[in-house]
């Protein structure tokens, strides 16, 4: 979820907050049942009251509470049917055979003598039909709420219970949702919000991306009925452990338990004056164990049997105290706020392993013959902050909010933990003017204007001191000491600024039929915190490495939110639109150069640049395919002695003879410059429809699991794009041609992993009908919902991999199916 | 309304609190040092100590120093057909480019060694410590610094020099000096190392693997012999080699008195061949793959695959014919250096030649089940120096100096220990040849083959070496790495080597 294009290198996830609390658990703890609204927060006026973390944009949650006299239970149930799609089609044995054969005597290796009629393979194993299938997913939720005139309530429980699509993984979820409040007295009223949840996630040990290596002319199993593995000369057999095996006998399980609670006073002092204390935690604890037992796994045997077992906890405190004030003087309305607000977090964890068991299913701790190792570790961070903040309101006419904050990080060192953050915003409404004509075309008008900044600390918890790392070398078998200057210190790093500026309109026409919003912003950050490019050569790592504060990003854009009643009545139909037109820029680096990122098999792939897009993607550029040795004599040299036909040819950009480093070049922009999403809703009757469709465009993908999938270098099945690859026969194409070891560097870093990645996705439809209220009324039942939904049901896209959703970077690099559901639910109150 | 006015009381003595709180946001880390306070005796050992482990880590002589030895021609990967070892064929092959895994490897290794010694020579002189104690850590940072200096000019040719620690804020990015220039500096720091240093003899046996005089003298002999067989710096170096490695046997050394086999046990440490080794106990609580590991790497690395002889078993560095072919008839180190078909069992089992593309693989280093049981638990310490190198290295300097009668003395000791007949009236160009050949079968495997072959003639002879096996697409540019991309990349001074 990203909000405004991306604001920083760094962490750019917006901060969620669960009534009140900012927290870092996921959604996925909270059962979706129990929320009542998601807000999400843009501009820099509204994101201020989060300041210090709200720098890319605020998620509020506010979960359900109970209302006076209406007392209700509701039950909701959901069967779902997972399915894996967007795979890539892999090789069969037969093809697989081919390309092996080929690729060994490319490189003048001798072919496996087996395979000299591939044909004869058959199809052979589908090692990734055997790790995925459909899988079912469910949810029952059962809620009970009400309230008395003083006191209102709401509870609920839920199960949610998933089956993964990679065989032997599982997930399973319990929530608990208590909200109370209560006017114990007129002065003062008392709320409190807790959420209870446990989780256990439980999955053998899968890899995807070797599953979809492992070769199909490999069968499941030996004949002995043990797990099958490589035998015989790794260039014909490879050296992949039975992927299947592994889910099958290593086991893994993680166990959370979460609570995330406030209490919290309200106190009226005055006439409008009131004052707030909010006590918060969010408590995380988690514990991790896995287990291997010993097998003679092909090609490398396990020796010893294999236990791990962790467990961490992360606990934050909230304390906020804040002033409110809400007065109206005739066409005067203020209302003002000031506090102070302080969270501190204290992680820590341990976790142990040991070998050699004597019966694998007495697998604790304590059995272990061996102890291997023994960790711990613990780290805290704290904010505090200090706000005021004032809105005033003349006539419904004129609004203005002027915001100021005091934000203090642990995370900075003396002389840099506090930044000053001031925002402002103002509106009018233009149609509550007198001499504002009266008509239907426009019922409604708004102008909005807002600026302001807030700060961003999300990076490393210690990255201003000066440090050695402890560790350990050995004399004569003695293990003694050490004392590491491992990562280079930055002892003036800063908060990093974001700064926005944002001029909108409202707009409501045709009687309401029609909403219209419209932004523009601009939305700069200054002293940006990237990681620090240290050279391997100083001698400090160039992996662990500091944030610094260097120069300036800048996102421009437009928003568009357009929503419309298109009809009325007993046939309903609202269609809303949403865009953003993002522009990302680096604007200043502070410093000359600029910053690879990214590296994948020792190449950096992406480069920050002062006037390109965060994030471009840099390499070579593809300039064809050899046909025949002249033309490679004729061009620029690749590789001293590794080109033939068949190989590619990268284009010599500077053209001095010789492809090196030199000849990378800008070859992509990971931003897409428009997103775009449309909800429709549609209603007759009782029925209720939903659609929503949600895209990018105008970004580029770097498919780095074609590196591998497309490689033709080792051993390793491949997909079926290699079927297209050059031979002498077949030279029409832009695939080159399948060789052990790759001499030509065919599968550098180049453009040729470039593809579009603008997408139209049907994210969601579901169909919902309401049982008419005279016969549940029978039943004593309020309200009963059935639906049928799907998600990912569609998908327009020229993008050749699993899911053009990628991560910010824009590289696809790992596999995991996107999955399509499809769902069947009810929802009933009393 | 008692009640508010109590709880605005309150609630302004809890702003008040905060306020006056501010070591609230005071938050230090709790699992390391800070730079801050004044380092005491026991940090200066353990700031020492630091600069030792980057030679430990698979960088360096955990891996990417004995993969030179495929790269010489020695042996080929073998591995498991996944990419895990096309660096180091690239290499082998001469077709290796800036993105080589290896390069960026042996990059990483030395650099992080350098760092750490600048700071134990930046800080520790003004410690107030004991005398002896000061001179001997400052001693083992000059030897380390040399030493890691030392394979960086060999590897990249021209390198940046550091001598002080590079400062945050400072520019990072170095030039890279003349090798001349290097050269100069790494001559001075051992130089420095031999005064400041005590012999191996001198020190407790907790302390036996810290360098010593033994070590630098042997290692300035390395330097010398590399200087006198390049151009790159003019000097009598041969008659230095030959008086320092007198040194090293006037400290009490004699090769009869030491087996060929206990430089490799893995339950022998320190042996009394051994001038200077990398340090391993097999502890396996640390990742086998991170800088911390503890373990050797290479039994688990050259195990045969699927043989079940060893723990791990990865099938690495696969000896060829023409390297087994090059033994002399009853050279007793065969055995041990090798498997081979009709060989000697190992562990009660006997080799099988379908465990290896060639029909060989390394022995020498292999640790049966009894000594480590997993792939993480090798304690087999790694030999840097010995005492049959430093006799060769003599024998060379004396037939370069035309004295090729005296060099059969030196070779002859390598050779009798080998069960070998003595060698006797030789041309001096018969007699290069035959200490050539003695330093391939004596130090096979132990990464030496790829240095002396770039050394010997200034390059000329690994050119006509490699062409001789079947590798045409050697040059005299790439017998040096290339410069990392991502070097290149973070630091705009650097520049890449011809060729690459």
């Amino acid at each position: 979820m990203k909000i405004r294009g991306l604001g920083t290198i760094n962490d750019s996830n917006p901060l969620v907050v669960i009534d009140g609390v900012p927290t870092d658990l996921g959604l996925n703890a909270l059962n979706p049942n129990d929320i009542e609204t998601v807000d999400v927060l843009k501009d820099a006026s509204a994101t201020a009251i989060y300041g210090a973390r709200g720098a890319n944009g605020v998620v509020m949650i506010t979960t359900k509470r109970g209302t006076k006299g209406e007392s209700q239970i509701s039950f909701s149930s959901n069967f779902s049917v997972q399915e894996a799609i967007g795979m890539p089609t892999l090789l069969n044995a037969t093809q697989y055979a081919q390309l092996n054969n080929d690729m060994l005597q490319n490189a003048g290796m001798t072919t496996n003598p087996d395979w000299t009629d591939p044909t004869a393979l058959g199809k052979g194993t589908d090692w990734m039909g055997e790790l995925i299938d459909l899988a079912p997913m469910q949810n029952y939720s059962l809620s009970y709420s009400g309230g008395s005139d003083n006191s209102t309530y709401y509870v609920s429980g839920s199960v949610f219970d998933q089956e993964g699509l990679v065989r032997n993984t599982k997930f399973r979820r319990y929530t608990f949702q208590f909200n109370k409040d209560a006017q114990v007295k007129e002065w003062i009223k008392f709320s409190n919000q807790l959420t209870v949840s446990h989780d256990i996630k439980s999955q053998g040990d899968y890899d995807i991306m070797a599953t979809m290596r492992a070769l199909p002319t490999q069968s499941l199993y030996f004949d002995d009925g043990s797990w099958s593995g490589p035998e015989g000369p790794v260039e014909w057999v490879g050296g992949i452990r039975n992927p299947i095996g592994t889910t099958e006998k290593n086991t893994q399980e993680t166990k959370g338990y979460n609570v995330l609670g406030n209490i919290s006073a309200e106190i009226s002092l005055f006439k409008g004056l009131k004052f707030k204390t909010l006590g918060g935690i969010d408590f995380k604890s988690w514990y991790g164990s896995s287990f291997s037992p010993a097998y003679a796994w092909k090609p490398i045997a396990v020796e010893t049997s294999f236990k791990h077992q962790s467990a961490n906890k992360s606990l934050t405190y909230l304390w906020d105290n804040y002033f409110t004030y809400d007065q109206s003087f005739g066409n005067h309305t203020v209302n003002a706020m000031g506090g102070i607000s302080a969270q501190t977090n204290q992680f820590d964890f341990m976790s142990g392993s040991v070998n050699t068991f004597l019966r694998d299913e007495n697998n604790q701790l304590d059995n272990g013959l061996k102890i291997q190792s023994l960790n711990g570790n613990a780290s805290e961070w704290s904010l505090l902050s200090y706000i005021g903040r004032i809105n005033y309101t003349f006539a419904n006419k004129y609004l203005v909010t002027a915001t100021v904050r005091r934000d203090g990080s642990s995370r900075f060192g003396e002389n840099n933990k506090w930044g000053l953050f001031p925002s402002f915003s103002g509106a009018w409404r233009i149609s509550e003017e007198s001499w504002f004509p009266d008509f239907y075309l426009l019922n409604d008008l708004k102008a909005r204007v807002g600026y302001g900044v807030t700060g961003n600390q999300n990076i490393g918890n210690y990255e201003f001191a000066a440090i050695y790392d402890m560790g350990t070398y050995m004399f004569n078998g003695n293990p003694v000491s050490t004392l590491v200057a491992n990562r280079m210190p930055n002892p003036g790093i800063m908060w990093e600024e974001v700064e926005q500026m944002n001029v909108g309109v409202d707009l409501t026409m045709f009687n309401q039929r029609l909403m219209l919003s419209l932004d523009g912003y601009v939305k700069n950050t200054n002293n940006m915190l990237v990681p620090m490019a240290v050279p391997i050569s100083t001698g400090y790592s160039d992996h662990d490495v500091p944030n610094i504060n260097a120069g300036q990003m800048s996102n421009k854009g437009v928003e568009l939110s357009l929503t419309t009643h298109i009809l009325r009545g007993a046939f309903d139909w609202t269609t809303s639109v949403n865009t953003t037109l993002n522009k990302n820029e680096i604007v200043d680096l502070n410093s000359d150069s600029p910053m690879y990122q990214n590296s994948i098999e020792n190449s950096n792939i992406s480069i920050q640049s002062v006037n390109h897009p965060m994030n471009s993607f840099y390499g070579f550029v593809v300039d064809g395919i050899f046909q025949n040795p002249q033309e490679v004599s004729n061009s620029a040299v690749q590789i001293v002695g590794g080109t033939a036909p068949g190989d590619i040819r990268f284009k010599d950009l500077n053209n001095d003879g010789i492809i090196n480093d030199q000849d990378r070049t800008y070859i992509g922009n990971p931003n897409p410059s428009i997103i775009y999403s449309m909800n429709n809703r549609l209603a007759w009757k009782g029925f209720d429809l939903e659609i929503f469709l949600h895209g990018h465009a105008g970004n580029d993908i770097y498919n780095a699991n074609r590196m591998t999938l497309e490689g033709m270098k080792v051993s390793e099945n491949q997909s079926t794009a290699v079927l297209n690859r050059w031979t002498p026969g077949h030279t029409n194409t832009s695939m080159p041609r399948a060789i052990y070891d790759d001499p030509n560097k065919n599968t550098r870093a180049s453009n040729r992993y470039i593809e579009d990645g603008s997408y139209l996705r049907l994210k969601n439809v579901s169909l919902g009908y309401s049982i008419p209220k005279e016969l549940l009324n029978r039943f004593d039942i309020g309200e009963a919902r059935i639906y049928l939904s799907a998600q990912n049901l569609a998908t327009i896209t020229g993008y050749s991999g699993i899911d053009p959703e990628v991560g910010i970077n824009g590289i696809d690099y790992g596999a995991y199916p996107l999955t399509r559901t499809y769902s069947i639910g009810l929802n009933l109150n009393f | 309304m008692k009640n508010i006015t109590f709880f605005a009381t309150l609630t302004l003595a809890l702003l008040l609190t905060f306020t006056s709180c501010e070591d609230f946001l005071e938050k230090a880390p709790m699992d390391k040092v800070s730079t801050d306070g004044t380092l005491t005796e026991a940090d200066a050992v353990a700031m020492v100590n630091a600069a030792y482990q980057p030679l430990q880590w698979p960088k360096l002589y955990n891996m990417r120093m004995w993969t030179t030895d495929i790269m010489a021609g020695n042996s080929v990967v073998g591995a498991n057909g996944g990419t895990d070892g096309i660096e180091t064929s690239d290499l082998a092959n001469f077709t290796a480019s800036s993105a080589n895994a290896a390069a960026v490897d042996i990059w990483r290794g030395p650099n992080p060694g350098i760092l750490r010694c600048n700071l134990v020579l930046q800080e520790i002189p003004q410690l107030d410590i004991d005398e002896a104690l000061k001179n001997r850590l400052l001693g083992e940072a000059y030897f380390l610094r040399a030493h890691y200096n030392f394979i960086l000019v060999r590897v990249f040719g021209d390198v940046p020099l550091s001598l002080t620690p590079a400062l945050p804020g400072s520019d990072l990015s170095q030039k890279r000096k003349p090798q001349e220039e290097v050269y100069r500096q790494i001559l001075k720091d051992t130089q420095a190392a031999i005064e400041l240093l005590p012999a191996k003899s001198e020190y407790g046996n907790s302390d036996l693997g810290r360098a010593s005089k033994d070590a630098a003298l042997a290692m300035m002999a390395k330097i010398k012999l590399t200087l006198a067989s390049t151009n790159i710096l003019q000097g009598d170096f041969y008659t230095s080699v030959i008086n320092l490695c007198d040194s090293v046997t006037a400290l009490g050394y004699d090769l009869a008195l030491y087996n060929y086999a206990d430089n490799f046990d893995a339950r022998i440490d320190n042996n009394p061949e051994s001038l200077f080794e990398v340090q391993y106990d097999g502890d396996p609580s640390e990742d086998f793959w991170g800088n911390a590991n503890r373990s050797s790497w290479l039994s688990t690395f050259m195990g045969p695959r699927n043989s079940g002889l060893v723990a791990g078993g990865w099938g690495w560095n696969q000896p060829t014919q023409e390297f087994v072919d090059a033994y002399e008839e009853g050279d007793l180190r065969k055995d041990i250096t090798i498997f081979y078909e009709g060989g000697p069992s190992f562990d009660g089992k006997d080799y099988d030649p379908s465990w290896s593309g060639t029909g060989y693989n390394v022995r020498k280093f292999l640790a049966p089940f009894s000594v480590s049981y997993e792939y993480n638990t090798n304690p087999a310490n790694f030999v840097v120096y010995r005492y049959a190198d430093v006799l060769l290295m003599k024998a060379e300097a004396l037939n370069e100096l035309g004295r090729t009668n005296e060099a059969e003395e030196p070779l002859n000791m390598v050779r009798d220990r080998a069960g070998l007949a003595p060698i006797e009236d030789q041309t001096q160009d018969q007699m290069r040849e035959l200490i050539i050949h003695e330093r391939r079968m004596e130090l096979a495997f132990e990464g030496h083959r790829w240095f002396d072959l770039v050394r010997i003639q200034d390059g000329a002879y690994a050119v006509n070496f490699f062409k001789s096996i079947g590798k045409q697409n050697v040059t005299r540019d790439r017998l040096l790495f290339p410069i990392p991309q991502e070097e290149i990349d973070d630091n705009p001074q650097m520049t890449q080597n011809k060729g690459y």
